[in-house]
């Protein structure tokens, strides 16, 4: 028996340093009532969308687009932090989905003719963006409104129902518009 | 599965059929051929909230088959089929002799196989837990202990790549029941499904592995559970 609860022990520990990573980690042990996992980290600045340059050089004006992009991500994975906390710190969710629908209200405007993947830059953004412009402009649209809503929400519940729905509108516009990125 | 494991003694002296692998070993076995074909299907097809349940379902399959690797009936046992490398060069030595006879459970070449399939897929699910696409639409269940969103990047296209060595190792695994089948007529598909294999000209217990006791099966499940639980919830 003891041999056996030694296997266990060390199965489970095994299975946790396979974790990868070498990242902090919840205790092996259950600790039911304990553990109130504090949550999220010291927020790192967090911006909004930034202002668009012109497009005299379209390089320059994908890379800008990009970069608004790596900003709404660092929004929503404020977001995504908070949604998977069983206490979401609403002091951080607030301004972080105030951001996102204001990436969502101004990125209607980043798609002009000739900053697609035919420019020759690098980009995620596929051709039907501008193919089929009415079917990527409804899509924006509901993500608008869906961001309006997350942007409005009074508490915690609330926050946990929204944030999937509108990470639901983000989704249909990328398995749709942004292409899988093959090398990094 | 149509051969229930038989607790109760074999009633002829000279049993016809050797039990090689108990029931929880081909279960998981397949259990881990169905879900990383799954989990490698729903990424594919942005179901990423399939991929979630299918990662975390391959967790706690290692989880049990590691413990299994201690608890578990001999065949199952690390400490049983793994040996030093003289062994598994000598093993690879006798392959083709007339005298061969094969292995009872993993043969020493193939438990290197074994341990590389079982780290490779335990890496994989390891680096998915901290996994998460930049639109953080979905993440791993780990994903929110790391702050910074360039590690989280580093870590995903990792997951990404490191997949190809996941698919190399079942590539070689597949490469050598194929060459067993085809060069030495041996079948090993059969007994990982049925569990059993005709006696003969095998190493091992005429009857094959003695049944382990459901405590420890039920030790095994609850642990898999709990870790699975304990980093879900």
């Amino acid at each position: 028996m003891k041999a056996i609860l030694f296997a266990a022990a060390a199965a489970s520990a095994f299975a946790l340093a396979a974790c990868g990573g070498g990242e902090p980690e919840k205790p092996a042990e259950p600790t039911p009532a304990a553990d109130a996992t504090p949550e999220p980290a010291a927020a790192p600045a967090l911006a909004g969308p930034a202002a668009m340059p012109d497009t005299t050089d379209v390089a320059a004006y994908m890379t800008a687009r990009h970069e608004n992009y790596e900003h709404l991500g660092k929004n929503m994975k404020v977001l995504q932090d908070n949604f998977r906390s069983e206490t979401p710190d609403m002091a951080a969710v607030a301004p972080a989905a105030a951001n996102v629908k204001a990436f969502a209200d101004a990125m209607g405007d980043w798609f002009p003719d000739g900053t697609g993947p035919d420019s020759g830059n690098k980009t995620e953004a596929k051709a039907n963006i501008w193919t089929d412009r009415a079917t990527f402009d409804a899509a924006r649209a509901k993500l608008a409104e869906e961001a309006g809503k997350l942007a409005t929400v009074a508490d915690a519940a609330a926050f946990k129902a929204q944030f999937p729905v509108t990470g639901g509108a983000c989704k249909n516009c990328h398995d749709t518009f942004r292409e899988e990125e093959k090398d990094h | 599965m149509d051969a229930p494991d038989h607790p109760a003694p074999e009633t002829h002296p000279t049993p016809s059929h050797q039990r090689v692998w108990d029931v929880p070993t081909r279960l998981v076995h397949w259990s881990l051929v169905i879900f990383v074909g799954l989990s490698w299907w729903s990424v594919e097809n942005k179901r990423m909230d399939i991929h979630y349940w299918s990662g975390l379902i391959l967790l706690g399959l290692l989880v049990f088959r590691i413990y299994w690797g201690f608890a578990g009936p001999e065949t199952a046992r690390f400490a049983r089929f793994l040996k030093g490398p003289r062994t598994v060069v000598g093993y690879v030595g006798k392959l083709f002799r007339p005298d061969y006879r094969a292995s009872f459970g993993h043969n020493p070449l193939g438990a290197l196989s074994v341990i590389a399939l079982l780290l490779a897929i335990s890496i994989q699910v390891g680096l998915g837990l901290f996994s998460s696409d930049t639109d953080f639409i979905s993440a791993g269940p780990l994903n929110r202990h790391i702050s910074d969103y360039d590690t989280v990047k580093q870590i995903t296209d990792l997951h990404e790549d490191f997949f190809n060595v996941v698919l190399a190792v079942v590539g070689l695994h597949i490469a050598a029941i194929a060459f067993y089948l085809v060069v030495k007529r041996i079948n090993l598909i059969g007994p990982m499904i049925t569990g059993r294999r005709k006696a003969g000209n095998t190493d091992g217990p005429p009857a094959g592995i003695a049944s382990v006791s459901l405590l420890r099966l039920g030790i095994g499940i609850v642990l898999a559970v709990g870790v699975v639980w304990l980093i879900a919830r």
